[in-house]
């Protein structure tokens, strides 16, 4: 009989960090890479209420995963806006097509 | 012994093997008769019309992140909903200016006519003296689309 | 009233910089709304007037040294150290936040989107709030958020003119690099977190004393966060954002970055290192840091890579805003180098470069932006003969890029040389030697543009270039320095040395 530990939600949180990375560099879709950050902050998330609780830390931890769900989601407005305005201009969303600016 | 874990995993083991088993013995025991009608997608039903890959409306996004903003600011006023009891007046005032300064969020949208629902106005076409035929009339239901 | 709200309060008289900015944000986007359509151009005065409130407010701080909002379960340790350090980066943020303002007045760019200028000024002082806490926190939580809040502002400032194909390439680049930046960094604060079990650095060098943790976690950690930091200053292997994103921002905005954000980023680099892992502080200023993590040979490591690869890019750079943008990639190099002596001479040369580097930088965007204004490009080749058509640019352009080079009698001499003196001191010749080579490399690229303005012949004959007097005024103020404090340095001089003092340290 396994109790589920804080080695479980670090598992889990690093399996999310990786796919995060691994999702912002393959994609193209300037929508996906944003999904692989979104993951990113996911995972962080996971591990500060994870140590909070089991390390009895207090609420800190609980009180960032507040603040980090909070900024997750302005940081995805500003970020489909800019993506939005990306396709307007370029009429494509492909990370690897937007590419004027070169030496 | 089996853990909690390990019979989680039994369980999704069993899960896949039964249909892949099932699909691959259907595969082999079935006729293949395909015709034009049983290969669409809904076989007696409307026929598709149009890719289903619509693009939805702008306007509906713009809304969204409007939503989205303001709902998720409403996490940060729950640590302060359970203890404002506790500091009177004054907690009440902190929380009130952090809505005061989402207010200002929203009537800054307002001004700037995000949360306007701007129809598009087409002009309806001007008729020539010599098109006005008597049974020419300006389809209404296509002006009124939103 | 109950104890932690009475703790709130009483900081408030340690945070009235910060209040202020706050305010004049919210009245900023009231004054917008009420205004409307029309009658944008007061906009720009009222920012100004803010930020000279703010600047004297910070002036009133200094010597003042406190913690604000303390948390008395760990220690009576604070999310906010007020400190000179801090103060003294905070005058920077604010002072370049004046010549931005002013830049903005007269930058083309930014009035053809003179609809939004509420949106605009909003935004800067929205980034400078971020800034302005960046350089005082000494909590994991606010550094996270107040480099977010920087970083969300000038997401969208890139790409402030949204028609423009470049703003808008750079805005979605900067967000893309700059969110994958944070996010790697908030999971190495989350290990952080887990292992020390507190989000204050001051609690952390605690328990980092008493040597209860776990060193590998606690590496990999470091380097983690590091990414967001580096990315902050544009170090080497996290500046690939900066030539794309430099080139395609407004100008305007493009020298708030290459100054105010970074200077935010390096008072953040230098607390986090100096609070959270330091041991003792020998006699002579040199600080001896708990062995965990070789963060010496890290950053010198780090700090070669930088200015070898800026200035080496910026050897074949056409476009004299990309080639700044590289430029600027090689003095965060030399900076860090500052960072990586590890003594209080080291910090002091930091304090006294990015004072100089403020007037140099600003001034080459200033003239940058002047001529763009008149011709509509920033290529070199254009510049043909400039010299001819509008002499007083030319010249102050020369003089700017020569003080970035790092040649006397200019500020730029006396800011390379107190850096070299504190490397010589601590006995790194060898680096020291690494990074003159590599100013004699910037020479190079500093100096073609110079001889396009003045040797080349124009291809096409065009009219004088002139200039407002207004634009003549903000030029002089950053001219002048140039020259002042490459003669007369003492003030600068002790004014750093006055403003090393860490809280606690």
């Amino acid at each position: 009989m396994v109790t589920v530990s804080l080695y479980h939600y670090l598992f889990v949180s690093t399996i999310l960090f990786s796919l995060g990375i691994f999702g912002i560099v393959t994609r193209k879709n300037a929508v996906m890479v944003l999904m692989g950050i979104e993951l990113i902050l996911n995972a962080a998330n996971i591990n500060f209420v994870a140590f909070a609780r089991y390390g009895n830390f207090g609420f800190q931890g609980q009180l960032m995963a507040l603040f980090v769900i909070v900024l997750a989601a302005a940081e995805a407005a500003i970020a489909l806006a800019i993506v939005l305005n990306i396709y307007k201009v370029f009429s494509s969303v492909n990370v690897d097509e937007i590419d004027r600016l070169k030496e | 012994m089996l853990t909690e874990f390990g019979k989680i995993f039994v369980f999704i083991l069993i899960a896949i093997l039964f249909v892949v088993v099932a699909l691959i013995a259907a595969k082999i025991i079935r006729p293949a008769r395909p015709t034009h009608e049983k290969l669409l997608t809904y076989e007696c039903g409307e026929n598709p019309e149009g890719s289903p890959w619509v693009k939805f409306n702008i306007r509906f996004y713009v809304v969204a992140l409007i939503f989205l903003i303001f709902d998720v600011e409403v996490v940060l006023l729950i640590p302060w909903a359970l203890v404002y009891q506790d500091y009177g007046f004054t907690g009440f005032a902190v929380g009130a200016i952090f809505l005061l300064l989402l207010g200002l969020g929203m009537a800054y949208e307002w001004r700037k006519g995000d949360l306007e629902w701007d129809r598009p106005h087409p002009i309806p076409p001007v008729l020539k003296k010599s098109e006005t035929d008597s049974n020419l009339k300006i389809p209404k239901e296509e002006i009124e689309v939103v | 009233m109950e104890a932690p709200l009475k703790y709130i309060f009483d900081s408030i008289q340690y945070l009235k910089p910060e209040v202020a900015v706050s305010i004049f944000l919210a009245i900023l986007v009231t004054v917008d709304l009420v205004l409307g359509k029309k009658n944008k151009q007061v906009l720009p005065y009222i920012a100004l007037a803010g930020l000279v409130i703010t600047g004297y407010f910070v002036t009133q701080q200094f010597g003042t040294s406190a913690f604000a909002s303390v948390q008395h379960n760990i220690g009576n340790f604070g999310l906010i150290a007020v400190d000179s350090f801090g103060n003294y980066f905070k005058l920077i943020i604010i002072l370049s936040s004046i010549f931005i303002v002013l830049f903005s007045i007269s930058s083309i760019e930014i009035k053809q989107v003179f609809d939004r200028h509420g949106e605009y000024y909003s935004l800067i002082f929205g980034m400078m709030l971020g800034m302005m806490l960046m350089v005082s926190s000494a909590d994991l939580i606010l550094i996270y958020l107040s480099i977010e809040l920087v970083s969300l502002s000038s997401y969208v400032l890139a790409g402030f003119t949204k028609q423009s194909l470049r703003n808008s390439e750079a805005s979605l680049k900067y967000i893309i690099y700059g969110g994958t930046a944070s996010g790697i960094m908030l999971f190495g604060i989350s290990i952080l977190y887990g292992i020390m079990g507190t989000t204050n650095l001051y609690a952390i060098n605690t328990i980092l004393q008493n040597g209860a943790f776990q060193p590998l976690a606690l590496i990999i950690s470091c380097i983690l966060i590091f990414t967001g930091f580096g990315f902050k200053i544009s170090a080497a292997p996290f500046h690939f954002w900066t030539p794309d994103v430099y080139e395609g921002a407004p100008i305007a905005i493009t020298a708030y970055l290459s100054i105010a954000s970074k200077a935010a980023g390096f008072a953040l680099l230098i607390r986090f290192i100096k609070v959270t892992f330091i041991q003792t502080i020998g006699e002579d200023g040199y600080w001896q840091l708990l062995g965990v993590i070789d963060w010496k040979s890290f950053l010198i490591m780090i700090s070669i890579l930088t200015m070898t690869l800026g200035n080496f890019s910026a050897l074949w750079q056409d476009n004299l805003k990309r080639m700044l943008a590289y430029s600027s990639i090689a003095h965060a190099g030399y900076m860090l180098l500052g960072l990586a002596v590890f003594s209080d001479q080291g910090v002091m040369a930091i304090l006294i470069y990015f004072l100089i580097y403020l007037f140099m930088n600003l001034g080459a965007f200033f003239v940058v932006m002047l001529i763009a204004n008149k011709i509509g490009s920033e290529e070199i080749d254009e510049y043909d003969g400039i010299a001819y058509k509008t002499p007083l640019l030319a010249v102050s352009l020369a003089v700017f890029l020569i003080s970035l080079t790092g040649l006397p009698p200019t500020a730029g001499f006396i800011a390379k040389l107190y850096l070299f003196i504190a490397l010589v001191d601590a006995k790194m010749i060898a680096v020291a030697i690494i990074a003159l080579l590599n100013t004699v490399v910037s020479l190079y690229y500093y100096i073609r543009v110079l001889k396009h303005m003045f040797l080349t012949k124009p291809k096409v004959e065009g009219e004088r270039i002139t200039i407002g007097i207004a634009d003549t005024v903000v030029l002089l103020a950053m001219l002048i320095p140039i020259f002042l404090f490459g003669l007369y340095f003492t003030p600068i001089v002790n004014f750093a040395k006055n403003s090393i003092a860490l809280l606690g340290f």
